[in-house]
This record gives structure tokens, sequence and C-alpha cells, in this order.
């Protein structure tokens, strides 16, 4: 299904990858989009958010609100949370967050498997050569870290024929943000019971700008695509049928979570959060 | 795919003149093979295990089984299988084109990665009695952080769901049963009794020794080894459930017949050739080297990525005699006022502090270099790096902070490092943060290094063997002198050769007149 683009180096074709690029963009917006990119076209594409406003929490498809979010502070400050359609962790994202998120035909990586593991080490060698020359990089389990520090999180989601990888960057944080998320109950082992401010570091200690960054991102992807910066305006269709599964959960949802908190213990069972 | 549709094309079962199967009854019979059937799994998955089919014979629509039409055997089969059937048979030939036999499929989940045991199932896409074609998505499950959709592999019926959204389901556990038109079942030959009299051949049913006269239960991947050797599968002696025959079943019955060597019982699940390779033959009395393999991990992995970032750097190396005869009196002294026994002094702690000294005075030595922006960054702290040589591999950890550290705290520091290193147990805040780092080498042997840097530092030292030498006095009279070579290793990027002289002067002058250290000691 991908489109031959211009040829590479060793004259092979490099299938083409959509680039579309955006900064500060509401992260339930880009959700949406990639959604749809993933579930209503057939190419491969790129969308980079430099940094997303308003401070959202973004859960996985099946995370628990009780179990990875401090509800109540939640609820006072009005702090969107989102259930996104991918697996995985809770995040907080806010301007110091960078997004960057590939969709690909099965086909188009020549010799990957469409399974997560394959597709973590996949993406992790692409961000290995981006990172290596900043800090000691390293795939940890599936987040991208600095010698033991994490600074990407990582999710996927698979369909038939496409799948799915995208990473939410830590640029910077706002260590108070981290307030309204619980640690999670079921954490990679690297973690070793550290909370947020000795788990996770700012990219921005490492690196001189984002653009370095995003730059280092769309250099190494160019290795294997043909990369085509795409306007959004383009990508923006009438597409009024598709109804996006990532939701953002309302006022409502959230209290009624808080007010049945004391049932719901029974039964829970372990997400990995 | 191609082997599969062979298969199918061969082993056809169709139904007999009076629409019943059944065993002939000169062989005794037998529980049939429990189900197993065919995954549902992601697109584009390995190859699938073998599917047992839980056949249910076509029985003519006008009149339902009765015990009295069917041979004993069958009725058995039934039975065995649990419970009523006879009502799925009518139902299942419903469901099914008609003129062909239809199948019950036990639907497991498929493998979603190495090492990943379970899946939470996140929703259904179909429900029981929906009709779904091949490759139609089934339902979604998440397994390490990625959400996944399971397609079907067959065109069928969906007929029974056994998990429901929010389930943990493992691998292996069976998803769903559908039920599945004969016309693409694949079945290997002969696995079941029933006869297939277009092909010929005598019906077969696996008896209890194992004795299989002709189409022997097995997968096609076994079948495909016995080819590889060359043998007949017929004549191997199956050691699985039912008289099947196994990998190790080929593979001894081989070796017994010489064509292969033993090989050890972990073999690879795989349906690829079989390499026969012919090992040569050790003479008698020759010893046999072996080549070894080791797969590079934990430290020594570390050690081959830092070590090739560092190749990167252009290095320069310093080289200077340090005289410790100062060094050596004051540590007989710190050790006969010790009253801790616990406690070893070293000469290393007081090298530590007054290098921490020098690097007061000579800070880029105590730097990182942004190659970016080409900025250096003078480290507020000297943390200071310890490597040591571990039974897992070089490690350096390193002490933070030393400008605050007295030599006895520095002392205790470090021996609390030499035991976390020693067990295993460093700590992540150990090993990060080190500015500039130390190697003492010379406490294993060695004169010089030209030892490579820890990056992102700027500076690493090694330092020799204590040697006892011949020196001048200030008399001009020779005297035994206690004598270290010290290498400095630096990134002549940041650094130079001039930067780095005066840098060790400071230093030597510290360690070779320690009372300069009282006099600026804060």
């Amino acid at each position: 299904m991908s489109v031959t683009g211009s040829a590479g180096a060793r004259g092979a074709a490099r299938p083409l990858m959509r680039l579309v690029t955006m900064s500060g963009a509401p992260i339930l917006r880009q959700l949406h989009l990639e959604e749809r990119l993933l579930r209503r076209t057939a190419d491969n594409w790129c969308v980079i958010n430099d940094g997303t406003a308003p401070p959202t929490i973004v859960m996985g498809v099946s995370g628990r609100v009780s179990e990875l979010v401090e509800i109540e502070p939640v609820l006072r400050d009005r702090v969107p949370v989102v259930r996104r359609y991918s697996g995985g962790g809770t995040v907080i994202v806010d301007q110091g967050t960078v997004f960057v998120t590939i969709i690909c035909d099965k086909s188009a990586v020549a010799g990957l498997q469409p399974f997560p593991r394959d597709i973590m080490s996949w993406s992790g060698q692409l961000y290995g050569k981006v990172f290596d020359r900043f800090g000691e990089f390293h795939l940890r389990e599936n987040d991208y870290a600095f010698s033991h520090r994490k600074f990407g999180g990582n999710a996927q989601s698979i369909t038939k024929n496409r799948w799915v990888h995208h990473t939410s960057f830590l640029w910077d944080y706002d260590v108070e943000n981290m307030d309204y998320l619980k640690i999670p109950k079921r954490a990679p082992e690297y973690r070793l019971a550290r909370n947020h401010t000795e788990f996770l570091c700012r990219m921005k200690e490492y690196m001189p700008s984002r653009s370095v960054f995003t730059d280092g991102v769309i250099t190494a992807l160019g290795e294997q695509f043909s990369v085509q910066p795409t306007d959004l305006e383009t990508v923006l269709s009438n597409d009024e049928e598709f109804v996006p599964s990532t939701k953002l959960l309302s006022q409502q949802d959230l209290e009624e979570i808080v007010s049945s908190k004391g049932s719901s213990s029974l039964g829970v069972q372990e997400v990995e959060a | 795919m191609a082997a599969w549709a062979r298969l199918a094309s061969r082993s056809r079962l169709r139904p007999s003149a009076s629409g019943v199967c059944g065993p002939p009854r000169a062989s005794p019979p037998a529980p049939p093979p429990p189900p197993r059937a065919g995954c549902a799994g992601p697109a584009a998955p390995p190859p699938p295990p073998l599917r047992r089919l839980l056949r249910l014979p076509q029985v003519r629509s006008s009149s339902a089984p009765t015990t009295s039409s069917l041979g004993d055997e069958t009725v058995q089969r039934w039975r065995c299988l649990g419970g009523e059937r006879r009502w799925l048979a009518s139902e299942a030939s419903a469901a099914a084109p008609a003129g062909e036999a239809a199948e019950l499929v036990e639907v497991p989940l498929a493998q979603t990665g190495e090492g990943i045991a379970e899946c939470e199932l996140l929703r259904w896409f179909v429900a029981e009695g929906d009709q779904v074609d091949e490759f139609q998505p089934l339902c979604e499950v998440q397994s390490d952080k990625a959400t996944i959709e399971i397609t079907s592999r067959f065109k069928g019926k969906v007929h029974q769901i056994h998990f429901g959204p929010g389930d943990i389901v493992k691998v292996g556990e069976t998803l769903l049963k559908m039920i599945v038109g004969d016309s693409q079942i694949v079945s290997p030959d002969n696995i079941f009794p029933s006869a297939d009299k277009s092909l010929g051949e005598e019906s077969v049913v696996p008896s209890s020794e194992g004795n299989i006269h002709s189409g022997t239960l097995s997968t096609p991947a076994v079948r495909h080894l016995a080819k590889q050797y060359g043998i007949n599968i017929n004549e191997i002696v199956g050691t699985g459930k039912d008289g099947r025959v196994l990998k190790e079943d080929v593979l001894n019955y081989a070796v017994s017949k010489g064509l292969c060597k033993e090989q050890s019982s972990s073999l690879e699940e795989s349906a690829g050739p079989v390499e026969l390779l012919k090992e040569a033959e050790p003479l008698p009395g020759v010893p046999f080297y072996e080549d070894k393999k080791i797969v590079l991990r934990g430290y020594q992995r570390a050690m081959v990525k830092s070590m090739s970032l560092a190749a990167k750097v252009p290095h320069f190396h310093f080289l200077e005699e340090i005289n410790c005869d100062s060094l050596v009196q004051l540590k007989t002294a710190f050790q006969n006022v010790n009253k801790d026994n616990t406690m070893k002094h070293t000469f290393l702690p007081f090298l530590i502090k007054s290098l921490s000294m020098a690097l007061s005075k000579y800070p880029m030595l105590n730097s990182s270099f942004i190659e970016q922006t080409n900025e250096v960054v003078l480290k507020g702290s000297h943390n200071i790096g310890i490597a040591m040589a571990t039974t897992h591999g070089l490690v350096v950890p390193n002490i933070k902070k030393v400008q605050s550290l007295s030599i006895l705290e520095i002392t205790k520091e470090l021996a609390r490092l030499h035991e976390m290193a020693s067990h295993n147990k460093l700590s992540a805040a150990d090993i990060e943060g080190g500015t500039i780092t130390l190697s003492n080498i010379g406490a294993i042997g060695g004169k010089f290094g030209s030892p490579l840097l820890n990056l992102p530092e700027v500076a690493i030292i090694a330092l020799g063997r204590i040697q006892k030498l011949p020196r001048f006095d200030d008399d001009e009279n020779v005297y035994p002198s206690s004598t270290i070579n010290v290498t400095v290793g630096a990134d002549h990027r940041v650094v130079d050769g001039a930067m780095v002289a005066r840098f060790c002067n400071e230093w030597k002058g510290l360690v070779e007149k320690p009372e300069l250290l009282l006099l600026h000691m804060r």
C-alpha cells in the first residue's frame, strides 16, 4: 500500500512519509487527527506537535481514572482528562511536551513485523540516532531515557494493516503538574519506586533547542522514508462520518468516579498503568 | 501457504454414500484427539500451530442423527467430547454452505510478541451469530503499551465468545468459537479416523501403542523435517499424544539411523530447513578446542557503547611522575590513629581530595562540552568518578561534591561504593553525574596508561602503581623514593597541553607537600 518515494542513497526506493508539523495544538485535536490518519488514510505519516495547550492529562485506552489520577485536585482546577485510543500509561502534557507520532502501513518498513516489541525496537533504533550524541540514550522497557531517567513515553496502536507509534517527549515539565498524577501501580522495573522528579529528566538539559531535536527526528526518518512536508489544511477534510475513539472525559464522568470510589475497589483488575 | 493448499486438496474429507463417517470396526476405538484449532491473530503472524478440528460428520438434513444409524465408535467420540453435541451437528451444517460439512473451530489468542504471556481484551467488533469474513477484525486487545486489532483467519460464523471487555486473556486461551465451512479447512493427512474413500487409503485409528500403519499423525513441520532427512514418517513410532509423531521422534530416529549427530534437546521451533552439518570427527587423543560465544550484557554492553562514543573525541595524553613519600607517611599516620578496624586507609582518598583542590583552580578540567553550541559547562560540583573493576565488568560510580567532604568522609563513601559495586547494587544516582574520572589501575598493575574519556567528561586520570625508584633528593643523594606515574587523558577540543600541565603541577604540589593541602583547605 506504500507509495514509492524518491530513490535513496543505495538506489532502493524509500516509501513516502508525509510530515505534518504543528505547534501548541491541543492534544485532543492532535489525537483525533492521528486516529483519522490511521484509520481513514493509506499513507505513512509523521506528526510533530511542539508543545500543547492547555495542560491536559492523557490516559491510555484502558486506564482506571481513580488509580491513575488525583481526581479531587483535577476537578478543583478543571484540568482536562483525555482517554486516548492507544495503550500505555498516563501523562500530563503541556507547553513543555513535544509530540512525535509515526503512522505506518505495515509494509512500509521492510522486514518489520507489526507487533509491539518489534515496532518498539525499530523506533528505539531510530531515536538512538537522534539522541546518542546528546547523552547516554537508552530504550528502557517502553521508555526513552538518558541513563536511568525517562524523557519520552511511548504507546502504540496496531490495526489490521497499519500501526501507530507515538511518543510524548519531555522537553521540559512543570513539577507541580506531576502532582495531579498518582504513581502508577504497575511501573517499569527500572523505575525502582522513584517519584516523578527522580525518575524523569528534561531534554532541555541535554540538548540545545527544540528544533535541533525535531530536525534530528526528520533527518533520521529521512534515512528510511522520503519525507514530504504536508500542509495541515490539506490533511483536514470533511470526514464527518468518522468518529474517533479518543474522548475527553466530562466533569460529570469524573465526579461520578469520585462518588463511587468507595465501591470501585472491589474486584479491581490489575491494569498496567 | 502453499503447503496448506496442498494438504487441503489431498485430504478433503467427503462424506461417504451413507452420509455417515465411522471408523472401520476392525481397529479398536480410541478417544479422538481433543479439539485444538487455528489462531485468530494479527494480520501478519508467524506460521500458526497445527489446527486440529472437531469434525462433525455431515448428517442428512432430513433426519436427525439417532444412535442406531451411527457406529458405536462415532457415538463414543461424540460422548468423549463432552455433553450433547448432536444439536451442534445440525446447527453446524446449517451454518455451512449446502453440501459441505461444517467445523466448529476454537480460536485462541495468538502470540503478539516474544515473552508476552497475556493481553487485556478491550472490545469486540463482532457478536455471537455474526458472519465474519477472512481478515475481518474480531476484537481489540491491549498488550504492553499497544492496542492490537485481532483479525479472523476464517470466513464463518461467530458461535460463542469466551471473554468480555476488561478480561485478561492468556496467549493460547480460546477467545471465541467459530463455525467454519469445510471448503476452506486445511487438515493434515488422515488425521481423523473418518474414511477418505476418494483417496483410496486405509483409514486409521491411532491405537494406544502408537503403532501407525499409514497416515501418521504429525504436524506439517514435522513431516517436512522427516522429508529433509529422507525418512518415511510412517516408519517412525510417535511418542506424542495418540501416537502423534513429534519432532524429537524424527530426530531420534534420524540419529539412530546415523543420519545426523545427536542434538541437544532444546531445539528452536521453526518450520525452516534443517541443516545437516557434518562436524569434523575429532581424532582420538587430540584435544578439541571449541570457540565460545559470549553475549555482552549489563556493564560490558554499556562499555561497548561508551567507548565507541569516546573514540570519536580527540584525546591527548599527558604523563607526570608524583613523589609519594609524604603520602606514604600520611597514610601510616592515619592508620595509626584509626580506631575503626573496619576502615582501611588507602592513598586514594587523599589523592581524590587533593585532585578536587586542584580542580578548584582549573575548573575547565571539571567540565562538559556541548558540541552543537560550542559551549563548555563548568560543572559546579566535583563529582569524582572512581573506576572499579567488578566481576560484572567495568563500572564508574562517583563521589559527589568532593569539595565539601573531608578525607575521612571520602574514605567512607569510597568503601560504600566498592561494597555496592562488588554486589552489583550500585544505584543510578551513584553512576550518574560524574564530572571527572580517576582510574587506579595501578592497584592491579601497570606503570602508564592511555585512558579513554568517560563522556561527557573532558578529563580522566590513570594512576599507575607505586614503585620504589632511585631518585635524587635535595642534596643530590640517591634515595629510594615512592613514585607514582600519573597519565592524564583529556579532550583536546576543550583542553590544551599547557592547561593540563599546570593543573598537574598544582595537584602534584599538593600531593608531594600535604601541608599545602592544610593551608588551602576550607
